[in-house]
């Protein structure tokens, strides 16, 4: 089935794809949306269910495999310590993600210039800089101004409450001497734009019902509905078509909600499918002039998977720490040992995030994003009773290095309900980044020893989490170079020129933050740099 | 489903997973009704119900009156069954878990609120800008820390 031609088809309606939609609303273009998942009513979040908890491990859970729903795809994982994690719906993984909102710094942008690691971006942090703020304006974000970790930025509204659990963990780096700071969040501390403020639920993972979080479902896709952006749901894209004289693309083919195939031309098409969904859709559309996959003519589409390592400490404190109220995994973060310092033997860093504690069942059942239940009997007793009311505990994000083994690939036997071939995962942890995590827990457990912790708790057995892969960069990486990256500095695709990637996979490198506000401020900068090459832009 | 002695036995299964706290009035697992759970807990396990019958079975192939054994056998004998049953006993360990905390009454309990998380959530004040600002002094105090580029 045909449909009528549109100027800008942008595939994916997570944080990338309508942050670019936002951007090119000025320029009038008739923009069209494709998302594979359904538009949520507040009915569907099940924040607001008795028994909320359990929707974790079922139609809630962050891993598509476990939730197994008509509009997931299915993800091999089995090559990897990681499993890539994501949702399907209007607003993406903004619907389940925490809400967390660190810029990167000025250093994520030069590694290769001042650490001899990776590549140097395109684009610098400075460039990005308005577009940041911009982005925070029209998200909503929490936080204070003046952290001394970054060049100087206001977030429009003030600080979530970091509670007696961010307080606690607070003097502890006081006492060490080390930098902390409240979150900058994208949770709104105050109502904002007819939005209502967050009533502290905990459960930021299960979507946000009241709006709070900037889950573009709430920030972005209003305005552009009402602005005449079409979004058509439950339509996922099988492949880019390209025109076999000009090299151009043309559109896309997608199945639609009533089981046809359909085809839809565009002038101007744009991937905004995340790091594990975006390289996927270029590797499956193949032809004569794309053997290897749409705009991979460097091969490196899929190469050099980048997530973002996590390990945990956990401290037992004598009060109860009220972990569960506050959203979720944002109190304080620390970048004390973010920037490269030789002397610790790896490069680059990482940063302490004092996420809340969790909900009894998911405690229970091993913490977020973990698969291992605390024991029965005597001991379960014990640790519900005595450890659980009382824990505070840091997070240690890594920053991981590109390698170009770490891969995304079509799996040759497992596919969608829809017959299009699943991702496979290749993704080992590297040396650089082992030694981070080490550094780190070490460091955690002299935190919280010295915020009144009376025990620690800690794996301790080189095992980085599981259900970590929120964050999946690198996979269509930009660059000058047509031979060592994807797309150029702003985006476009250097073998296809009406093709742009807007996603995490067009991160050079990973920082140690969480990169949602990097996504979409790039995805801004991207938009604004086709508005300002609109005269030139298939040249 | 399952017969009469096969639900004893399941309550008294539950009851040493998750043991009661008779001084903080927090009940065992069997007691509080998880088995009820079970049928309905196709979500979040494939074949929960054969998963459990397997339990029950290796349970009473061991041993035909569970109930009448005292406790340090019955948990022995537990644990035996759970190294011969390894996926079948974390299914039940993991239903178990889910079925008893998912409940609005247990909650509580661990200081959770009863209630669903959205509308209401919970009161949790801001700190005051005073606090705020003696929190952050020592780490304003010594200034810059990102590389200038």
């Amino acid at each position: 089935m045909k449909n009528e031609p549109v100027d800008v088809l942008i595939v994916g309606a997570g944080a990338s794809g309508a942050a670019i939609a936002w951007s090119l609303l000025e320029t009038r273009m008739r923009i069209l949306c494709l998302e594979q998942g359904p538009h949520l009513a507040d009915k569907d979040f099940p924040s607001r269910d008795d028994d909320y908890e359990l929707s974790r491990y079922g139609k809630f859970s962050c891993d598509p495999n476990v939730r197994g729903l008509k509009q997931d795809y299915p993800i091999n994982a089995d090559d990897s310590c990681i499993m890539p994690v994501n949702f399907n719906a209007v607003g993406g993984s903004t619907i389940n993600f925490l809400g967390h909102w660190p810029r990167m710094k000025p250093s994520d942008f030069k590694t290769k210039t001042l650490d001899g690691v990776a590549d140097d971006w395109p684009v610098d942090y400075a460039t990005l800089s308005p577009f940041y703020d911009m982005n925070d304006q029209t998200t909503g974000v929490s936080g204070l101004a003046c952290n001394p970790a970054y060049p100087k930025y206001s977030p429009p509204l003030p600080p979530i409450p970091i509670g007696k659990l961010g307080q606690t963990l607070a003097k502890g780096f006081n006492e060490m001497g080390w930098h902390w700071w409240p979150s900058d969040v994208s949770i709104l501390s105050e109502d904002y734009d007819g939005r209502q403020k967050c009533v502290n639920a905990g459960t930021c993972d299960l979507g946000c019902a009241a709006g709070a979080k900037g889950g573009t479902n709430f920030t972005y896709w209003p305005m552009l509905e009402n602005a005449g952006v079409e979004l058509r749901t439950e339509c996922r894209v099988r492949e880019i078509m390209v025109d076999q004289d000009t090299g151009m693309a043309t559109g896309v083919i997608y199945h639609g909600p009533d089981g046809q195939v359909h085809e839809q031309k565009a002038e101007l098409v744009i991937v905004a499918c995340n790091g594990v969904g975006t390289p996927r859709l270029l590797l499956n559309s193949k032809s004569k002039m794309f053997p290897d996959g749409l705009a991979n003519r460097s091969g490196m589409v899929g190469k050099n998977l980048m997530f973002h390592p996590l390990t945990g400490v956990t401290g037992v404190f004598d009060e109860p720490m009220k972990g569960h109220e506050g959203p979720m995994a944002c109190s304080i973060l620390s970048q004390e040992f973010y920037e490269t310092d030789a002397t610790r033997g790896f490069v680059r860093g990482y940063g302490l995030h004092s996420g809340r504690s969790t909900t009894p069942m998911t405690y229970a059942l091993g913490g977020f994003g973990i698969d291992s239940p605390i024991p029965w009997g005597d001991e379960h007793r014990d640790v519900m009773d005595n450890v659980y009311p009382y824990i505070a505990g840091l997070t240690v994000v890594a920053e991981d290095l590109p390698e170009e083994h770490n891969c995304v690939t079509l799996d040759p036997n497992l596919s969608d309900s829809d017959g299009i071939p699943a991702p496979k995962i290749t993704y080992r942890l590297g040396e650089n980044s082992r030694k981070i995590l080490k550094h780190g827990e070490e460091r955690a457990k002299e935190i919280l020893l010295a915020a009144g912790a009376k025990k620690i708790l800690s794996k301790g057995n080189d095992i980085v989490w599981w259900r970590a892969g929120w964050h999946q960069m690198g996979t269509c990486r930009m660059g000058d170079d047509p031979n060592g990256s994807v797309v150029n500095g702003w985006g476009r695709s250097h073998d296809v020129k009406n093709l742009f990637i807007v996603d995490g996979s067009i991160f050079v490198t990973a920082g140690a933050v969480n990169p949602t506000s990097t996504i979409q401020a790039l995805a801004l900068y991207v938009g604004d740099s086709i508005k300002t090459n609109i005269e030139t832009l298939f040249d | 489903m399952w017969t009469d002695k096969q639900n004893q036995t399941l309550i008294l299964i539950l009851d040493e997973l998750i043991p009661a706290n008779e001084k903080a009035g927090v009940p065992a697992a069997g007691a509080l009704g998880v088995a009820d759970f079970f049928p309905a807990a196709t979500p979040y396990a494939p074949d929960p119900v054969q998963s459990i019958t397997g339990i029950l079975k290796a349970v009473d192939d061991k041993i035909p009156d569970f109930a009448k054994l005292p406790r340090a056998e019955k948990i022995a004998l537990l644990k035996d069954v759970e190294t011969r049953h390894a996926a079948d006993f974390a299914t039940l360990v993991r239903l178990t878990y889910m079925g008893y905390y998912s409940r609005s009454d247990v909650r509580p309990m661990f200081g959770v609120g009863p209630h669903p998380v959205q509308p209401k959530g919970y009161d949790v004040a801001r700190e005051s800008n005073e606090l705020m600002d003696s929190l952050t002094a020592p780490v304003r105090a010594r200034g810059q820390v990102f590389r200038d580029v």
